[in-house]
Formats: structure tokens, sequence, C-alpha cells
């Protein structure tokens, strides 16, 4: 094909290449807006592998397989390559995080998995996210929930985001650029809530806007390397617990002390 | 040439070079991590190296124009020290990119390509003076020396007043001096002057490029943030930013804070390290009611446990600490900062000191500006609670960054002489970021048992408390064992917060795993081993190495285990490397990268150079002798530097002190040599100057060992202007012997075939810098003693080597005058 185009533009066949070129960009844009993963997206296999063998599966190390089957679907329907930016989109379903700009990174497939899946979404739940970054958490939440709002401080990456989100028609996910500090106090309370930027501290207000007996999960950690994840929890009487849970089980530090 | 000339220009241009050095591992320290000092000491060895190296290896083009080549290298060397800054910072190289980027790497060597030119002209311009003068090695080595130790300390000054960005140009200028110093002064000389100096003002515009994943970079995404300030000094820029976003809180805030009820947290301006690390200054307009969050977290324990105590905080920063103490009523609090500059904006600063409330003028607050380790030893006032902070940024603490920073502040003898310093009754709390897998405040557990049993007042058990949220620890250790009343405080004020016990004097397992729930509680496991169980099998079999820091090894944050690496990847899989501590990597890779190219900058000469048949016998004890003296060199000295460290109390005086003590009494060393060789006394050839330089380090370097830690500790309280002589004095016999074998060998060598000198001086360059590398390996492993016998030890096998040299080389001098 590539040959044959080449040929044509150098030889007396450009026109006819130019044609074929336009009618190429007119069916791939027109295969844009109706998003049919199946048919146009070459990334398919590999974001099949990415499910399958690094989402899905556990390992000998102790890392635990996402089980949640609609999690599993979601992250199969979302186009990842679309959240990554253009220069290193051959490695989006490669299982680790990537630089998006603004030293803000798009997550590693499992921990955007694994955290979903600890949310425990329904359909019926209204999500907060905050720090939208690309989007791509977003997008995975938007295939589970009612509902979910996500805000991005950096105003350059909110717009990406939210362009993003609106091409690929994610029409329940409303973005907003500001300080997730503070929350979104005129949708509040939420049933679930998500915080992908760390933090030395979990902010107040956020926990204030949690429903009682909803979920918030955060991944800890310095941005670029392996983060742990965090789940609290508000029970019906308002009290709070947490747990930690990590995206891969460490060995023991010490061993068993005697007489335990 | 006229002698002073070529000396005045040594002297210039390994200012210069060394000046380089220092601003170089500056401003990695801002654009990157203060890691990357080891990164600038691999790159100036490899320009060294491969200067000297090529000299060697293109010598018989080079004989008899070398001042016509010096008259070109050298004002290209001025040149390219502000050019190589500015195509540096062009460079779009990200650390935490490697990753995921194989680009990073082509940039990675890029930068070691564009920042090693320096270095490399430098290495070829003293290289060429040398060979100019091969007469008169001693007093060039003695200019370069005592060049080299004047740059070190102007360079501590010159960061005093100037940003590290303009470092390059500023250091251009002597280099220029050096060079017209050497070259006179002609109209050509002035066209490429000029050029150097368009270079210069081009480099002063070009920004130190930080990285993007660094605290300021973040910060100033915020879309009101904007800089209030900036202050320069020699231990870091501190940028003020403010914006209503910067929250920075000491830990977590616990959920049991009545947020809508009490407010937010007050406004802040962060003061950022190095466009990194982060302290908050609060505003604060005398109502103290704003700052009841202090009370919610980890670091409040002990005022729950003391009655309004009197209060000692060891790094005060922006005053967080000194609010908490307020807030709980603390009569009387005396503030320790490390950084002047700290003090300096929160009490000059218009509009920092209004929006902190003048919080360090307080009569009931007292600034002290010091090293905390060294204001609790020089000052006898006790104290009813010592308070360490939360010193360094989150994120760092996460990455590891800090794995190769000596901090004295941590220490098992630290602890101990906190607790000398405490009222009766009285505590010390210190927090600390908890990691993944848990490590840090594990260690700080088991340092802080080892003081209590070293103190002996009571049985440690009794004498701990630790708690902690989901991102900071507390322990709590006391001068006298926890009353009945104290422990129930802190269970109280635990549960009230949602923390979780980790040691508490009679705690069930039950409560050590209550809010924040660990898969498996190691905190308590973890502390209760060390108290009541085999400490030496928890220590052994810990993924990290967890013994307690000591003056000796006062490595804190070193936690990598080589024997645990094994145990780290099978546990990983492919994301073992965040777990590791990547200070302590990027030295083992400037160790085999040094290696590496030493072996070929080392070896490559003699490819032409063995054909001489000098060279041919003698190779195998010039590398020997050059090698081992360039290595032990810098293994006194960095032992050394540590020392001073403790006893100066103030890091950078303490480098600037030793570095340049080092140097110049070395060049006075080398003067000496020169002028025995100028005797021609048979009594005093090479190799038994040599010899008795040896026997005299052995000897000084054995009594400090055995004496130095009592003088230091005699001696700390007095005031730095009598410290600061103290330590030029005691280093000045054993710098005096030290620069004594290196010229008096050169000197031999050039004798017996000048192409032997810039093949040795290549060879000692390389060894010195990898030296530096292995000292500070050496030390973490080992400590400082093994350092000073090792640095013997290869001075010794140095001795042997020059009697061997001086023998091959009579050998084969007689063989050619037979011939």
């Amino acid at each position: 094909m590539k040959h044959a185009i080449l040929r044509g533009i150098h030889g007396r066949g450009w026109l006819r290449a130019c044609v074929v070129m336009g009618c190429l960009a007119a069916w791939a844009a027109a295969a844009e807006k109706h998003v049919k993963p199946d048919q146009s997206d070459p990334y398919r296999a590999q974001r099949e592998r990415m499910v399958s063998q690094d989402i899905a599966k556990g390992d000998l190390w102790g890392r635990q397989a996402v089980k949640d089957v609609k999690v599993l679907a979601a992250m199969r329907k979302v186009l990842r390559h679309e959240f990554v930016p253009r220069e290193i989109r051959d490695q989006a379903y490669a299982d680790r995080p990537l630089p998006i700009g603004y030293g803000q990174t798009i997550s590693q497939p499992y921990i955007v998995a694994s955290m979903t899946e600890l949310l425990q979404p329904k359909p019926e739940h209204k999500a907060l996210e905050i720090g939208a970054g690309s989007g791509y958490q977003a997008a995975v939440l938007a295939e589970l929930v009612k509902e979910v709002y996500t805000i991005e401080i950096v105003p350059e990456l909110s717009r990406r985001a939210e362009e993003t989100l609106k091409r690929l028609r994610y029409d329940n996910v409303t973005v907003k650029t500001g300080d997730g500090y503070h929350g979104w106090p005129e949708h509040a309370p939420f049933d679930l809530i998500i915080v992908t930027a760390a933090a030395a501290h979990i902010p107040p207000p956020l926990v204030e806007q949690l429903k009682p007996g909803g979920r918030m999960v955060i991944p800890v950690g310095p941005p670029m390397q392996v983060q742990q994840l965090m789940i609290l929890e508000k029970r019906e009487d308002g009290s709070i617990r947490q747990r930690s849970v990590m995206p891969v089980r460490f060995v023991p530090l010490t061993r068993a002390p005697g007489g335990e | 040439m006229k002698r002073f000339s070529i000396h005045a220009a040594v002297f210039c241009i390994s200012a210069a070079g060394i000046a380089q050095q220092v601003a170089l591992t500056r401003i990695f320290s801002i654009a990157q991590w203060h890691h990357f000092a080891y990164m600038i000491i691999s790159i100036a060895m490899l320009g060294f190296g491969a200067g000297g190296s090529a000299l060697a290896l293109f010598r018989h083009r080079i004989s008899g124009r070398e001042r016509a080549l010096l008259a070109v290298a050298l004002p290209v060397f001025a040149l390219s020290l502000p050019a190589s800054y500015a195509l540096s910072q062009r460079i779009p190289f990200e650390t935490f990119q490697l990753a995921t980027q194989p680009v990073q790497f082509a940039w990675l060597f890029a930068l070691y390509a564009v920042l090693a030119v320096p270095f490399l002209l430098l290495s070829v311009s003293l290289t060429l003076a040398f060979m100019q003068h091969t007469g008169g090695v001693g007093q060039l080595y003695c200019a370069n020396m005592v060049g080299s130790g004047a740059g070190a300390a102007a360079t501590v000054a010159l960061l005093h007043l100037a940003h590290p960005q303009y470092a390059p140009s500023l250091i251009a200028a002597a280099a220029i001096a050096g060079w017209l110093l050497a070259c006179g002064v002609g109209a050509r000389h002035v066209v490429v002057a000029v050029g150097a100096a368009g270079a210069a003002v081009w480099a002063v515009f070009v920004p130190i490029r930080v990285s993007e994943y660094k605290g300021l970079s973040y910060a100033m995404q915020f879309p009101d943030a904007r800089i209030v300030t900036e202050a320069v000094g020699p231990l870091a820029v501190i940028t003020a930013v403010r914006s209503e976003m910067i929250r920075e809180s000491p830990g977590q805030i616990a959920y049991s804070y009545p947020w809508s009820e009490k407010g937010a947290m007050p406004e802040q301006i962060g003061l950022f390290f190095d466009a990194g690390g982060v302290s908050p200054v609060h505003r604060f307009d005398g109502d103290l009611s704003r700052f009841a969050y202090l009370d919610c977290v980890t670091a409040a324990l002990p005022y729950h446990l003391l009655d309004k105590p009197d209060t000692l905080v060891i790094g005060a920063g922006g005053g967080t600490d000194v609010l908490a103490a307020l807030w709980h009523g603390a009569p009387r609090v005396t503030a320790v900062e490390v950084n002047p500059d700290v003090f300096r904006l929160m009490r000059e600063h218009p509009e920092i000191r209004e929006f902190s409330g003048a919080i360090y003028e307080l009569p009931q607050v007292t600034p002290v500006i010091a090293d905390g380790r060294g204001h609790v030893q020089a000052d006898a006032q006790r104290h009813d609670l010592i308070q360490i902070a939360l010193l360094d940024a989150f994120n760092a603490a996460a990455a590891g960054v800090h794995a190769l920073n000596e901090s004295y502040l941590y220490t098992v003898e630290a602890i101990t002489l906190y607790l000398e310093r405490l009222q009766p009754g009285g505590m010390i709390a210190i927090t600390r970021w908890l990691k993944t897998p848990p490590r840090d405040s594990l260690k700080m557990f088991a340092t802080a048992v080892a003081a209590c049993e070293r103190a002996g007042r009571g049985p440690a058990a009794e004498r701990l408390a630790f708690i902690r949220s989901w991102n900071t620890g507390t322990i709590v250790i006391t001068e006298s064992p926890l009353t009945d009343t104290q422990i129930a405080a802190a269970r109280r004020f635990s549960e009230e917060r949602g923390f979780d016990l980790c040691y508490l004097p009679g705690m069930r397992e039950d409560e050590g795993n209550r809010f924040t729930v660990l898969e498996d509680p190691v905190h308590y496991r973890f502390a209760k081993t060390l108290l009541f169980g085999d400490r030496e099998s928890a220590q052994r079999d810990a993924l990290f190495y967890l013994r307690p820091a000591t003056d000796d090894k006062p490595y804190f944050f070193r936690f990598f285990k080589w024997t645990s690496l094994p145990r780290l990847v099978r546990a990983m899989g492919a994301q073992w490397a965040p777990f590791v501590e990547w200070g302590y990597i990027t030295l083992a890779a400037t160790l085999v990268q040094g290696a590496v190219a030493s072996a070929v900058f080392i070896l490559v000469p003699l490819l032409t150079l063995a054909r001489r048949p000098a060279v041919r016998r003698a190779k195998r004890w010039v590398i020997v002798y050059f090698a081992g003296l360039g290595l032990a060199y810098m293994l006194l000295e960095i032992a050394f530097i540590q020392r001073l460290m403790l006893f100066l109390a103030y890091p950078v005086y303490a480098v600037a002190v030793a570095l340049t003590g080092f140097l110049v009494f070395s060049g006075l060393g080398s003067l000496f040599a020169h002028h025995c060789y100028a005797w021609r006394s048979p009594r005093l050839r090479a190799p038994r100057l040599v010899l008795g330089a040896v026997i005299a380090i052995a000897i000084i370097a054995a009594l400090y060992g055995a004496f130095l830690p009592a003088v230091f500790r005699a001696a700390i309280a007095w005031p730095d202007f009598v410290k600061i002589p103290i330590g030029l004095l005691l280093i000045a016999p054993l710098a005096f012997a030290m620069g004594i074998p290196f010229p008096a060998g050169l000197q031999k060598a050039a004798d017996s075939d000048d192409a032997l000198l810039p093949w040795a001086w290549g060879i000692n360059g390389c060894a010195s810098v990898a030296g530096a590398s292995l000292a500070t390996l050496i030390a973490v492993h080992l400590g400082f003693k093994a350092i000073m016998i090792a640095a013997v030890a290869v001075y010794v096998l140095a001795a042997w080597a020059i009697y061997r040299l001086d023998h091959t080389l009579e050998i084969a001098a007689t063989g050619n005058s037979a011939t």
C-alpha cells in the first residue's frame, strides 16, 4: 500500500494517490466519530493482551488478579492509546505508568483496574475523581457508573482530557478545571471518590463529601513509580476505616517473632 | 614564559575547574535531585581521564608545541565553562522517564558529553603546563593544589552571593584570567576574550531547567501561583511561592478533625528548597485558634504526654512545629534551623514577615541558626521536649534520594546526647514519613532502642511509644519510664484521631492494626521483636538494612541491602527498581563506570607508550603507584571531611574548610617535595621521601583514629572562629604529608622519560575521582574507620611501588646509557 502510494506520488498517478489518501482520511474521521473499536482499532490485540496478561492474571509473586468481569470489560473497551501522547502511543498498553506532561502520568493499567475494582462501582453510583490527568480513569469509570465528575488543576490537561472524553462520546463525564482539594460540593455527596494525585494528606473536605457507606481509593507514592493503594471506607455512623492494599504483595519484612 | 605566569595560570584554571564542579553539583541538585552530585564527579573524571589519555596518546605530535597548544586550550576552556552549562540546560533529560522513553538514555549520554568538555580541556591545559615545565613539577603541583583549594573556598563564598545559574559565567572570568596570565595580552587574545565573554553573558540568561516532577514545578502550575522571592545560599536556593492551593501539613490530619466547624487550614507560602522539598509558612495574625489541625497529626503526641513543655524544635523551617508548640501552650520554644536564609526571609522580607506574623520575633520564640545536633551538643540547656520535625519532602523520602546523605541527627550517639539534654521526665519526639514497604520508621525505632540501652536509664521497653497514621510515624523516647497516666493519654490520643499504635508499653496486638489496616502489622511486630524477641535474626532477615545508624556509619537513609536484591526482584518482578535507594544505585553505577573508564584511559595510551623502554619496564609500577596515590588521597580526604562535618556542625563550611585545608596544605607538601628534589641529596631521593611521608601519614591517621572523637567532643561547644582554625590545624600535618608522594613520583617519572608525565597524571586523575565514590561506598557499608585503614594500606602499597618504580627506571636508564 505504502509503496503504491509512493509510486503514485512520484509518478503520474499522484492525483489518484491524493484521492486515495483523502478517502482514507475521511474514512478515519468517520471511524473516529462512530467509535467501533472492533473494526477500526489497531490496538485491539494489545489491549486484549493487556487485560488477559497484566490485569486478569495474578502472578507467582502474589500480585492479585483483577476478577470483576465488569471492570475487565471496561478495561477492554476503553481506548487507552487515545489518552496517551502520540509519541509514546506504541507503549500505551505496556503495564507501566506513562508521562503525559506537566509532571503528571497516566497510571499503569493494572493500577487503574485495581483501583476501579476496589471502588466496587455500581451502575447507579455517582463518582468524583480528583486529578483527571489524561481522562483515562474517568473513561473507565464512566463505563461502570451513572455519573463521573472529574477535576483537574492543570488547565491544559483538563482541556485535553475533556476533548478526548468528548471525542470518545463519554457523555456522562463532567470535567472541571480547578482545585480538587475542596471536592465538588455542588454535586456532593458521592458514592465513590478516587484521588489520583499523591499528597501529604487526604483533603478532609473530600472525606466530608463521601456518602456514608461510600468508598474512596487513593494511590500513594511518587509519580512514575509503583504506588500503594489506600481504601478509605465511611461507615454508616460516619466513622472512617482505611486499609492499605499494595499492588504487589511484599515478602514479609521480618520473621514472625517467637511466641506469636 | 615566566615562571610566575605559568604558576598563576595553573592556580586560576585549577580554581575554575573545581568551582565548575561545585557549581554543577548545585545546579543539578536544583534541576534534578542531589544524587546527581555523583554524576558530576563521574563526568569530571571522564573529562580528566580522557584529557590525560589523549595527550599521552598523541605526545609525539605535541612535543615542542606545548606552549602554542596551551594558548589555544586555555581560551577554549574558558569559553566551554558557560557554554557547556547553557547547552546542558537545553537537553530535555528527565530521570523519571528513563524507564519509559529509551530516548532519555541518549539525552543522558548527551548531558555527559556536553558537561565533560570543560573538564577535558582543563585536564589538557594542566597536562600541557606540566609538560612545558617538566623541571618544576612540584611547584606546579603546588599551584594546582592551592588553586583548587582557593577555588573551593571561593565557590562557597560565590554561592552566598549569586544564583548557581550565574556561576559558570563568573567562573569563566577566572579561567580567562588564567589564560591571559599564561599567554600575555595581544590583539587576537582580545577577540577570543570577547567571544568567551559573549558565551558567559549568554549563559547568564539561561535558567536552570527544573524537572517537571519537582515540587516547585507542580506548585507553579497552580493558576494563582506567584513567586514571592528567591533566596540564594550555598545550602539551597529557596523559592517562596504563594498560592491558595499550597496546603502542606506535617502528615495526615485526623479524619475526626471538625473541618467545617474549625475552618480550613490557614493560607500558606511554600518555601521550596532547591525546587524540591517544601516547608510551609502559615498565615498567622496572632490568633492560634486556627491551628487546631496541628493537634490532629501524629507529631502532636508528646504534647498530650507533657504539660506545656519547654520545647526545642530541630528543623524549624517555615515554623509549622513552632506554631504547634505554641498552640499546645509551650512557654518557650527554641527553634533551630540550619539554613540562615530561612530566618532571613522570615524576618526581613516584608511580605513573608507580615504574612507569618513575624513568628520568629515573638518573645517566647528563640531562633537559633545551627545544625540541630551541633546546637544540642554545644548548648547545655535542658528542655522538656525535643521535637525533630519531618525534615524532608514526602516524595523525596519515598524516592530514596537521601540514601547517601550523612545525617548525624539520627544516630545512636545523637539520640543519647538528646536524652542528656532533657529535663527530668522530658522526651524526644521524632516524626518520619512512612515508606512502602516500611523501613524509615523501623530503622528509627531500632536506633531509638539502641540509644535507650546505651543511655541506660531503665529498660527501653518502658521508655518508648510509637504511633502511625497512613503516612507518618512518630516515635517518642522518654528520659524516664512512661507513667500509667501517660500511657493512657497516648492510647486516648491515638484512638480519638484514628492513629494506630505500633508500640506502647503493655499494648495488645489487636491495637496495632485498627484504623489504617495493613496486610501485615509490620511496625508492631518489628518493634516487639526488637524489644523482646530475637533481635539479630529480625535484622538479618529484614528486607532492608534496618540496623541503627551510628556516628561511624551515619547513613540513616540507606536501606538497601545487596543480599536482599534477589528477594526484591523476586517479590516485585519488573518493578523492584522504585524500592531501592536511587542515590545508592547512582553511586554504585558511578563507581562501575569509573572503573571501566579508568581502565580504558589508563590502558589505551599504552598502545603507543609501551614502545618506549622506560615505559615498557616500569608501566606496572607507574599504574600501581599513581592509581594508589589517587585512591588513598581521596579516601583519607573524604573520611576527614565527614568527621569534620560533625565537629563544625555546618556541612557547607565543613566541606569548604576541609577541602581548602587539604588542598592548600598538600600544595605546601608538594612544594617541600620540590625543594627536596632540587637539593639532589641522595638521602632525599623520591622513594625515601615517599616512605617518610607514608610513615607520617600512617602515624597521624592512627593518632586521629584514636583521639579525634575525644578532641572534637571537648571542643565542640567552642565558637566557630576557634573551631575552624582547630580544624585547619588538625588537617595541616596530614595534608602536608599527603602532598609529598605525588609530585615526588611524578618528577621521578618525568626525569626518566617525559612521556610518562601525562600518562601518570591521567592515571592519578582517574583514580582520585573513582576514590571519591569508593570512599562513600566503604563508609556506607563499613564505616569511617574502615576508610582510614584502607587508605593507609593503599599508601603503604604505593610506597612499595615507588621503590620498585625507582629500581626499574634506574635499570632502564642504565640500559639506555649503555646502548
